[in-house]
């Protein structure tokens, strides 16, 4: 599962967790820091250390609390949706789930990145979206 | 920080990646913007002695749970009545035979007077569960009686509504496991010899049951107290039935009731009272539901007064209840036999279900400990928050539970089983004296609240309350003036003693606060005094090389100071510093009386003085070279002269003592 750090983390989860509860399968946390161009790929970026692990950090208490080990994963990459393929195929995994914050364009239309479409037609196994529920009006 | 990986190639041209170590992930997790939360992983003792008493301890009680854990440790309805209740509960057990042993001494007239008198205890068990329902709502943090008084009269009423509850759990510990190991004995009176070791087993056991937590002892000690539960009220009900039957006197013949010879009692209003008086203790372990409110599942204050109306309905129906039973079959109080197991006999027969009652009478009986060991540990926490009791008392254990309170509670109750050699009858009228005189604090502390908080209906409820001060007042003195000279006296020691020793705990812990609180308003300057390294040396080694280096990087200001009884031993020294440790003086105290702590605390003084008097005097840093032995018992061959100067140097003025340990892997 990958995971962006955002309150759609949770879902993506509990999703994630029924998924490989049945099965008894490894559940692999996975949350890419996106590195600029500007910077080299294994420079240190230390302001992002932190929060990039907390992320993890987080999705692991909840998944104890929920009874299941995740192991996580933390990548940098110029590319998130690539970076989030090319593990899922070095882990050999057999679903990828993902969490789709529900935004929308200048309170317009919804826009759906550039991550999960490039999951869609580049992911190896199959892939699972959970999008965010839309916010009630008013809210 | 993100550290670099070698990047791995992904599917396509230009795709790289690097997965980053996280080498905190083993010991903590990152909860919020700098904020560390460590993991179990990083409380694992290093040393094999720490890792087996940390499985020993695992074994005995459970994996230590984390704080999230609290909420699933608190209690249900079900089982916090099984928790806080069993004390109160099984004194439904002897309250009937503590009437019936003073009416029996009027005669069979006397008698007649047994079931009024238990109607009117129930009564007063109903003020004094109404008054602990408000106030488990109105203070629902816990303390009962102590929290009360403190709110609401002053004090020293607190602490000593404190000290009367904790010897009175104490004492509840002390009498339940002494009167279950009774019954054992009394069954095989072989094990006799045997009682004062077999009761320290029995509280051995229950210790490690309550370290288990709040959860784990609720599921052990739910069984045996809903067992005395149900067969009471099957007792209850089967016994009404054959009584309004007509069918009385069943098969049991009670023992004869001696008419009141010459110099005994006649029926009087104040044999009444003393009957009242007695019977009350029925009351005991009322409060332990309101100390304990903070051990339930929420909403913590709804569900702690309902358990607490439950448990009141349930001691006052199975109270009176038995009471009229007794009188109904005229069964009285006999050497041989209980009370409430002549009732069961008589209702039950002899067959299995008496069986059943008895056995479940005794293990309610041992449980009511169980009451102590929750209650009297949550209030210590609670005076310890509050200044009151070391601090250790706050600190919850393993599992959650507050184990110092438990472990010490425990120690305590032995004391007393081995010092009264595990006798109940040497035990009880030290028991239920404390508990009338917080009745009474928590009433009167009521009455003043209501006083000051006038809500809706507050006269109904002053009213309740201030009869509720009195006749529990007036019981507390009947009682302690009863119980005086057979062992109560001591309560009026050691109650007193408790309270003075809490009132100077707390003086102490206030002088420290003051010395060491620093206002919030207050910006710290940076340090601003001089600083001067004093590295003592036994000669030029590696653990000496080590404290130097230190100590150079702690100040300019460095000296090394060798203490030696042989003036040419300091010769050699100095020749072999000068060439080896240039940059660093050496000053060599000779000390013709072998002395080596009092030569170097002499010369501190000596550089003190030697300051210039017109300004600060500066900080001492003493750097001391420490080996650090491999192995336990080496450690006894190595720095005892170290340590002898570390205790000497500890509270000096402008002193800081700077350990440099050496381990031989440097």
């Amino acid at each position: 599962m990958a995971l962006n750090g955002a309150t759609i983390d949770r879902l993506v989860l509990a999703y994630a967790a029924a998924l490989a509860k049945p099965s008894k399968a490894d559940l692999i946390a996975l949350h890419v820091v996106e590195i600029d161009w500007t910077l080299p790929l294994d420079a240190s970026v230390a302001g992002l250390s932190e929060e990039a692990q907390r992320v993890l950090d987080v999705a692991e208490a909840h998944a104890e609390r929920l009874g299941l080990h995740v192991e996580p994963l933390l990548l940098k990459a110029r590319d998130v949706g690539a970076a989030i393929v090319d593990e899922a195929a070095a882990q050999e995994a057999d679903v990828l789930v993902l969490g789709l914050p529900y935004r929308t364009r200048f309170g317009g239309d919804f826009v759906i990145g550039t991550t999960v479409p490039y999951v869609f037609k580049n992911a190896p196994c199959t892939v699972w979206v959970v999008r965010e529920p839309m916010p009630q009006e008013g809210a | 920080m993100i550290g670099g990986r070698r990047p791995l190639q992904g599917r396509k041209l230009g795709d790289r990646r690097v997965r980053l170590e996280r080498p905190h992930s083993a010991y903590f997790r990152w909860t919020g913007p700098g904020t560390l939360t460590a993991k179990a992983a990083a409380s694992v003792p290093e040393t094999p002695v720490g890792r087996a008493w940390a499985r020993t301890k695992a074994v005995l009680i459970g994996r230590p749970l984390a704080n999230e854990a609290d909420i699933t440790e608190r209690l249900p309805k079900t089982k916090a009545l099984a928790v806080f209740s069993s004390d109160a509960i099984s004194s439904s057990t002897y309250a009937t035979e503590e009437i019936l042993l003073l009416l029996v001494t009027a005669g069979a007239a006397g008698l007649v007077y047994s079931v009024p008198i238990s109607i009117a205890i129930a009564l007063l068990l109903l003020i004094v569960a109404t008054s602990y329902r408000q106030i488990a709502y109105a203070y629902p943090s816990g303390g009962g009686a102590y929290a009360v008084a403190k709110a609401n009269i002053n004090q020293p009423s607190a602490l000593f509504a404190a000290a009367a509850l904790i010897f009175d759990y104490m004492m509840t510990v002390a009498v339940s496991v002494a009167a279950g190991i009774a019954a054992v004995t009394s069954v095989v009176p072989e094990l006799i010899p045997w009682r004062v070791e077999l009761s320290l087993i029995a509280l051995g056991l229950l210790t490690v049951a309550n370290l288990r937590g709040l959860r784990e002892s609720g599921n052990i000690f739910a069984v045996p107290t809903y067992m005395y539960v149900i067969g009471a009220i099957g007792l209850i009900v089967l016994g009404v039935l054959r009584v309004a039957g007509g069918d009385p006197a069943a098969d049991f013949t009670p023992p004869p009731i001696a008419p009141p010879v010459e110099g005994s009692a006649v029926v009087s209003a104040v044999l009444i009272l003393r009957a009242f008086a007695f019977g009350s203790v029925a009351l005991t372990g009322t409060e332990a539901i309101s100390n304990g409110v903070p051990a339930f599942k929420p909403p913590e204050s709804r569900n702690a007064a309902t358990t607490l109306t439950i448990m009141a309905l349930l001691l006052g129906t199975i109270f009176v209840g038995i009471t009229f039973l007794a009188q109904a079959y005229g069964i009285v109080v006999s050497e041989t036999e209980t009370v409430i197991s002549q009732v069961g006999r008589t209702v039950f027969g002899d067959g299995a279900l008496y069986i059943y009652f008895q056995v479940s009478t005794a293990l309610i009986l041992v449980l009511a400990a169980n009451t102590g060991f929750n209650g009297a540990p949550r209030l210590a926490q609670i005076l310890a928050t509050d200044g009151y009791l070391p601090r250790q008392f706050s600190f919850r254990g393993d599992r959650l539970a507050y184990s110092w309170g438990i472990v010490i509670l425990a120690v305590v109750a032995g004391i007393f089983i081995a010092v009264f050699d595990g006798s109940v009858t040497a035990l009880i009228p030290m028991y239920s004296i404390g508990i009338f005189f917080s009745f009474t604090l928590s009433q009167g502390g009521m009455v003043v609240h209501w006083l000051r908080d006038r809500v809706r209906g507050w006269r109904l409820r002053l009213g309740f309350n201030l009869l509720g001060a009195v006749v529990t007042g007036v019981v507390a003195v009947i009682i302690t003036a009863a119980k005086l000279e057979r062992g109560a006296w001591i309560v009026l020691v050691i109650v007193p003693l408790f309270m003075g020793l809490m009132a100077l705990i707390h003086r102490q812990y206030r002088a420290q606060a003051a010395e060491l609180t620093i206002s919030e308003a207050a910006v710290l300057a940076p340090p601003h005094k001089a600083r001067r390294i004093v590295v003592p040396v036994n000669g030029i080694n590696r653990a000496v090389v080590h404290a130097l280096n230190l100590g150079r990087v702690l100040g300019d200001d460095i000296r090394a100071v060798y203490v030696t009884d042989d003036e040419h031993d300091g010769e050699r020294m100095r020749g072999r510093w000068a060439s080896q440790v240039p940059g660093v003086p050496l000053v060599i105290v000779e000390s013709p009386y072998r002395a080596l702590v009092g030569p170097v605390l002499a010369y501190l003084d000596v550089l003190d003085q030697a300051w210039p008097p017109d300004t600060e005097v500066p900080i001492t840093i003493v750097v001391l070279p420490e080996y650090v032995a491999r192995r336990w018992w080496d450690r006894i061959l190595y720095n005892q002269q170290a340590r002898r100067l570390k205790s000497a140097l500890v509270g000096r003025a402008h002193t800081v003592v700077a350990d440099v340990p050496y381990r031989r892997r440097h």
